[in-house]
């Protein structure tokens, strides 16, 4: 998958403010203020909203650790050499991640042609898949954005996701063409 | 307390005419069981191979004093093998319908509604109890304390439990030994028969883990479950089936007679079957409610 | 029962969005279930609350589609009230049909409601004798056939039996006959009949090393993938095993059904409704497939020929490929 080339422009033109700033404190307060505006969307996720989940953006220096636990939520970031323990840990380019967050692309589908791996405990991964996909979320929601920040912000993910979209499209084509 | 029963469940596999015919002659003979399935469950290709073993099977097995149940399809799946099906309805004999295809041609005369029949509580059972059926073996699956939930709740029946012998668990709509040998299950040659206990299949890994028999699958390792007489009368368990195996069935038989007779306990029937030329380990974590490939343990 | 009106298609939510996603996408009806062990689909963070059922069925009903309601395992001894409630609840929420498979069920169905009854794949009703005792016994309305017919044997099916029948055209394909495999309850303890789970997800490891990733089924190695080779979800019977000293896809090969290319053939075998899998599947699949088999439907019900949607949908498949499965009678 070769999305590596054009991906640090287009994270460094979304997100200028994150250089230097604590990442992990904001996303924590966003998930928080998340499930204050929806409970209900973490009721789906059931005993596994207490599961720590690794998010290894493959083409990132960094990782998170989210702990989804309604208003109890926790997202630390860490370097991708920490080997901080976790009950799941997801990895893939972060487009992809985030084009799982709305639904986007399909989970299982970027799974099955290895774009995304998942370890540890499958049955939370199942249930953050389930849960997310229920949740039609915006990579804005994620971030704690509002106003023209956040309509800019899912402009420009969902746009390199579409054009991510039809690489994915072209692979599948060309894999079908071999089986 | 009326004593526990036991069934010779009918052959999964395919052995050849003489094969079945020197079988049931020593089981007639010798075994110590009070019911004997005969007839082929798997596959209707079948068919033509066993049936003309069967009038002298049943002569020889009830001068033996063994009832004869007629064991049916459990996947019928064309014209001809529901028309086999529904013949076999028809007989004077007791019936073990396989296959909902049977009902309609046994309803009102007494059945057995045999383990590929989905009786998973009580209201299912008793709804077939209603249609005739007067033996209920439950499927595999079931642990001992659901049928024995079934078996208390619904008293007029007898309930039986698949106590020995590799277990069935799939049937399918492919043959996977044609498959296996590059054929199609329409031109499949019969290369089951060169594996009188279904064929083993391992993980890559080598790890037993099932076995086929044509168009079904089992389990490689042997359910061998020893549930003591105590215990199955407190649950209304009055029957518990063996099923064929190559290894020495009589013995078997012996084994749970002496079981249910109280005549040795759990441990020492376990270990004396463990003794036997069995295809697989013994197992028996589907009665215990756990994965069914958990090893039958000394408790 | 032979019925030359339009096909209806019928299509998977396992949440409330996608149904929505479903809706939209241009099914004619949608099937889900309730989040627990009353479904065949009983995955984590998957399926309705009796809430967002009864939102869900005005959503459908009021875009002019039906919502089927799939009850599909069998009630456990000491639990029938959990799939009598289950009944209850779909009822109330108005859907316009049950899916059942349990004789409880269909009985507890048959006595209490006057909702639409339908005979669920996992009943495993594959001759008119079997569908006759279901359609006369229980009032059944509409059997989902078992996954191992030929288009051949649909047909002929059809012109023995009163009931309408749905056939599955798309995703999931199971080798065994459904209903009566335990495969997975062998390793895992939990199963589709019983648990609405086959090879749970808290049963399965994969395992990345040098040489690729393993996968596990409870301690037991499915199958192993080279890196970047397309992997699959560690179902038992897709699974790559050794027998008679070859190690091979025994079972089957890690493929999707697509008998996209066959939807004529269901036609003039006169199937009522064409069924597609996925309720674990997300929006994207669903939004996808469903678009795809709805502009094929419809080309077909113009007169023309199926539209070439393999290409479409093979990014959306399990392992990335399609089998017409039992369809074709080679395949057996």
């Amino acid at each position: 998958m070769v999305v590596d080339g054009e991906l640090p422009v287009l994270f460094r033109r979304l997100f200028p403010s994150f250089i230097g700033l604590p990442l992990g404190p904001m996303l924590t307060l966003s998930l928080r203020s998340l499930a204050r505006r929806r409970p209900q969307l973490f009721d789906r996720l059931g005993e596994h909203r207490r599961a720590s989940y690794r998010i290894d953006p493959s083409d990132l220096a960094f990782s998170f650790i989210v702990v989804p636990d309604g208003q109890m939520s926790l997202v630390r970031v860490v370097s991708r050499d920490d080997s901080a323990a976790a009950d799941v840990a997801i990895k893939g380019p972060i487009l992809m991640l985030l084009g799982l967050l709305d639904g986007t692309l399909d989970g299982d589908a970027l799974f099955f042609h290895r774009v995304i791996s998942v370890g540890g405990r499958t049955e939370a991964v199942v249930a953050l898949r389930n849960t997310i996909e229920d949740a039609e979320l915006r990579p804005s929601d994620l971030l704690g954005l509002h106003g023209t920040l956040a309509r800019l912000t899912d402009a420009g993910v969902l746009h390199g996701l579409s054009a991510v979209r039809r690489l994915t499209d072209r692979t599948a084509t060309h894999a079908r063409a071999e089986a | 307390m009326c004593p526990t029963k036991l069934t010779l469940g009918p052959v999964f596999y395919h052995w050849p005419a003489e094969r079945l015919t020197d079988f049931y002659r020593r089981i007639a003979d010798e075994a110590p069981v009070d019911r004997v399935h005969v007839g082929e469950v798997v596959c209707g290709k079948r068919l033509p191979f066993s049936d003309p073993v069967w009038p002298e099977v049943i002569e020889r097995l009830e001068r033996g004093g063994k009832e004869v149940v007629l064991s049916t399809l459990a996947a019928p799946s064309n014209v001809r093998e529901c028309k086999v099906v529904k013949e076999l309805c028809h007989d004077t004999r007791m019936v073990e319908i396989n296959d909902l295809t049977a009902l309609p041609s046994r309803r009102g005369q007494s059945f057995v509604a045999g383990p590929f029949i989905n009786v998973y509580n009580g209201g299912t059972a008793r709804y077939l109890i209603g249609q005739g059926a007067l033996t209920v073996c439950p499927p595999v699956e079931l642990s001992l304390a659901s049928i024995g939930g079934m078996a208390r709740a619904c008293p007029e029946a007898e309930f039986e439990v698949f106590a020995f012998g590799r277990l069935p668990l799939a049937l399918s709509g492919r043959c996977y030994h044609a498959r296996l040998h590059g054929l199609h299950k329409d031109s499949c040659r019969f290369t089951c028969e060169q594996d009188p206990d279904g064929l083993a299949v391992d993980t890559a890994e080598n790890q037993e883990f099932l076995a086929i028999n044509g168009v079904q699958t089992l389990s490689n390792q042997v359910q061998a479950a020893c549930p003591p007489p105590e215990k199955l009368a407190a649950l209304n368990i009055r029957r518990l089936r063996l099923s064929p195996q190559s290894c020495d069935m009589v013995a078997v038989a012996k084994v749970y007679r002496d079981l249910v007779d109280g005549k040795a306990d759990a441990e020492g029937a376990r270990f004396l079957l463990s003794c036997l030329d069995l295809p697989g380990r013994i197992v028996d974590g589907f009665l215990q409610g756990k994965p069914g490939f958990q090893p039958a343990a000394l408790r | 029962m032979s019925d030359l009106g339009r096909m209806e298609l019928v299509c998977p939510a396992g949440t409330p969005a996608t149904l929505r996603a479903a809706v939209l996408a241009g099914a004619d009806s949608i099937y889900c279930g309730f989040r627990n062990e009353t479904n065949a689909r009983n995955f984590p963070g998957l399926n309705f609350t009796a809430e967002e059922l009864a939102e869900g069925a005005r959503f459908a009903h009021a875009h002019g589609k039906k919502v089927l309601v799939a009850i599909n395992t069998f009630a456990q001894v000491d639990r029938v009230d959990m799939w009598r409630k289950a009944v209850d609840d779909a009822v109330a929420s108005g859907a316009d049909a049950i899916i059942a498979a349990d004789i409880a069920v269909l009985d507890h169905v048959a006595r209490n409601h006057d909702v639409r009854l339908h005979l669920s794949v996992q009943a495993a009703a594959a001759t008119p004798e079997a569908i006759g005792f279901y359609a006369e016994a229980f009032g059944v309305r509409r059997v989902v056939l078992p996954r191992v017919l030929s288009v051949q044997e649909i047909a002929a099916l059809n012109k023995q039996i009163h009931v309408e029948t749905e056939a599955f055209v798309f995703g999931g394909l199971c080798v065994m006959v459904e209903g009566r495999c335990y495969l997975s309850s062998y390793a895992t303890g939990k199963s589709p009949n019983l648990n609405g789970v086959c090879s749970p997800p808290e049963s399965v490891s994969y395992l990345d090393d040098a040489q690729g990733t393993t996968a596990r089924l409870a301690g037991f190695a499915i199958d192993r993938y080279a890196p970047g080779e397309p992997a699959g979800y560690p179902t038992l019977c897709k699974g790559r095993f050794k027998a008679g000293n070859k190690t091979s896809y025994l079972f089957e090969d890690p493929v999707s059904l697509n008998a996209g290319s066959m939807l004529a053939g269901f036609r003039s075998a006169g199937v009522t409704a064409l069924k597609i899998e996925g309720r674990q599947r997300g929006k994207g699949y669903v939004t996808d497939v469903v678009s795809a088999f709805r502009r094929a439907v419809d080309a077909v019900e113009a007169g023309g020929d199926a539209i070439e949607i393999d290409r479409i949908l093979a990014r959306m498949s399990e392992g990335g490929r399609q089998t017409a499965g039992a369809y074709r009678k080679t395949w057996r």
